[in-house]
């Protein structure tokens, strides 16, 4: 048996909950062939485990967010994908160049994505917005020129968001 | 009973229990048990691969029969626009309904123009519609199935108007009842179908308590009959209700060619609707307006019940559009007053049928996920399918479900014999 696992919420106050279940992915940037096949796979495994319909379909709106981010902008990344007894808490982390203004990045329309991504149908400024919109639990740090964590929660018998 | 809903039945004494059809299988449905390939109910979308991959004739669509005529007073034949398709420039669909006609129908109805009337519907309910964005054309009955098993998310995204191989039996029955005096019970109405799905969906129809239409003949079936009897009388029925416009609904793309709205998409085949619609539920996509989306890869001209094969079948398309024009029946107007009165509108709600979790209690159903990867890394990963199971990830979520066992992997059996007879060899040495 893991140790119960802590962890910050973005509140501020301290959350102790069990991992029911965790799996790690790993995304490479610039890999756009690839783009969306974690936020899929981990549908598949959230559907057989049983989670409410609600919460996989905002879960995989943010996980598809969250992966074309790190694509988009980081050298590489991992995605961590925790199923506690009543939430899904999602720990994106990337090596890359960071975010120098989150306030500014949060808002919507705000992206520092270049004409080629644009091209590819990405970089609206709506990425990081829709991950918070869909999520229950959110909170952001970032190292300018080392890199980003994103953590989100979604509740499994919450509607937020919806 | 086998199956009863759906349009496949397998034969037993033809099926020798190869594994094509279950390796073939989009989603997953056929496990070979016992030398037969058996069919899951739930998860089969009706699409028709297994019968198109199977080299013994051993899956065969649940057509009508000539006898299912015979239960009722009036009969009238639909056929499907690719019927029209499958004849070259030589014979136009006047002649090909009346030689269907001849067949034994007391009518043949053309559905064009419905196709036409249904581009005007799904154009007025686009202009009304708040959301959610993309909107999804409900046109191939196997893409509902796959939405509501594998998109149930996305249910709310379907166009709620019928398609127009029903609109056009409803609104035929009635007419004729009164015409002619008959309850409506009296009159046959049957479709000539290009696939097995639309065979499922008269047998169990989606979005609709009962099909407005009492069985299907398959294109093929009637082909070689139809092409004889026109070169033996050219005799032609009146075509005033074609839509060459609404004809180009039998392919890929003709659908929203006919619609005002073009900020659309066609998805094309199984592979890329997975592709497209896993997005669509990440969001994705939500600037365009409509997707029409066909498992099969050119639209219904690809149908696995076709003779013409779908690149003839579009030159023809294309043929008779360059021929006639773009020549449009429909009066927006009618359109919008039909939209008034619900005439296009679902009977019945779609209903999600999502994939089961491996137990209902959280705890329980990770802890099968955990059986399954471990099982995972006993088997093969070959994807042989000797097993019965289509790849070595379904055996493994099969036994995990308990409906197979790990001995059912030859790999495994194999390797337990060897090390059984490498312990008995060693035992000899021992002595």
């Amino acid at each position: 048996m893991k140790p119960p696992n802590t962890n910050r919420r973005a509140g501020g106050e301290t959350l102790t909950d069990e991992v029911l279940y965790r799996e790690t992915f790993t995304i490479i940037g610039n890999d756009f062939e690839h783009g969306g096949e974690v936020a899929t796979r981990i549908k598949g495994i959230l559907k057989v485990l049983g989670l409410p319909a609600d919460a996989i379909r905002r879960l995989s709106i943010a996980n598809f967010e969250a992966e074309m981010n790190v694509i988009m902008y980081a050298n590489e990344g991992s995605l961590e994908l925790a199923v506690l007894p009543r939430a899904v808490r999602v720990t994106v982390s990337d090596r890359g160049q960071g975010i120098p203004d989150i306030e500014w990045a949060m808002q919507e329309g705000h992206s520092t994505a270049t004409a080629e991504m644009r091209a590819r149908g990405f970089g609206a400024g709506l990425g990081l917005p829709n991950i918070r919109r869909n999520s229950d639990e959110f909170s952001i740090e970032s190292v300018v020129g080392t890199g980003t964590v994103l953590r989100y929660v979604v509740y499994a018998n919450g509607t937020a968001g919806s | 009973m086998p199956y009863r809903t759906h349009a496949i039945v397998t034969d037993k004494d033809k099926c020798v229990g190869c594994v094509t059809c279950s390796m073939a299988c989009p989603t997953k449905a056929i496990r070979v048990r016992n030398n037969l390939a058996q069919v899951d109910e739930e998860l089969c979308i009706d699409c028709g691969t297994c019968m198109e991959v199977c080299r013994y004739e051993a899956i065969r669509p649940r057509t009508s029969s000539p006898t299912d005529l015979k239960k009722f007073k009036y009969t009238v034949a639909l056929p499907s626009l690719t019927l029209y398709a499958q004849f070259g420039k030589e014979f136009h669909p006047g002649q090909v309904l009346h030689a269907l006609r001849k067949m034994g129908f007391d009518e043949t109805y053309d559905i064009s123009w419905m196709c036409e009337m249904v581009m005007g519907a799904t154009d007025a309910h686009l202009s009304e519609s708040t959301g959610p964005w993309p909107k999804i054309s409900v046109t191939c009955p196997a893409l509902v199935r796959l939405v509501q098993i594998r998109y149930p998310d996305l249910i709310p995204n379907l166009v709620p108007i019928e398609t127009p191989r029903e609109l056009a039996a409803k609104l035929r029955r009635r007419r004729v009842a009164a015409e002619r005096g008959l309850d409506q019970s009296e009159i046959g109405m049957f479709f000539i179908t290009p696939c097995t799905a639309i065979i499922h969906s008269v047998v169990a129809p989606v979005g609709l308590e009962a099909s407005h239409l009492d069985g299907a003949f398959a294109i093929a079936d009637v082909y070689g009959p139809l092409l004889k009897s026109m070169k033996e009388d050219p005799g032609s029925d009146p075509v005033d209700t074609v839509s060459v416009r609404g004809l180009r609904w039998a392919m890929a793309g003709g659908e929203i060619s006919g619609m005002r709205n073009a900020n659309s998409m066609t998805v094309r085949g199984l592979h890329d609707i997975i592709y497209v619609f896993d997005r669509i539920e990440s969001g994705t996509f939500q600037s365009v307006d409509f997707i029409e989306a066909y498992i099969c890869a050119d639209g219904c001209v690809g149908g696995g019940l076709t003779v013409a094969g779908r690149y003839t079948a579009q030159r023809n398309l294309q043929d008779a559009y360059r021929l006639l024009g773009d020549q449009t029946l429909v009066k927006e107007e009618k359109v919008r007053s039909l939209l008034r009165d619900h005439f296009f509108d679902f009977e019945a709600e779609i209903k999600a049928r999502p994939v089961k979790p491996l137990a209902r209690d959280l705890r329980e159903a990770i802890a099968l996920k955990r059986e399954k990867d471990a099982l995972m890394d006993r088997l093969p990963r070959k994807d042989c399918a000797a097993c019965g199971a289509p790849d070595c990830e379904t055996l493994a979520d099969d036994i995990v479900r308990g409906k197979a066992q790990l001995s059912d992997c030859v790999f495994v059996r194999l390797e337990a014999f060897e090390k059984d007879s490498a312990a008995r060899r060693g035992g000899d040495h021992g002595q």
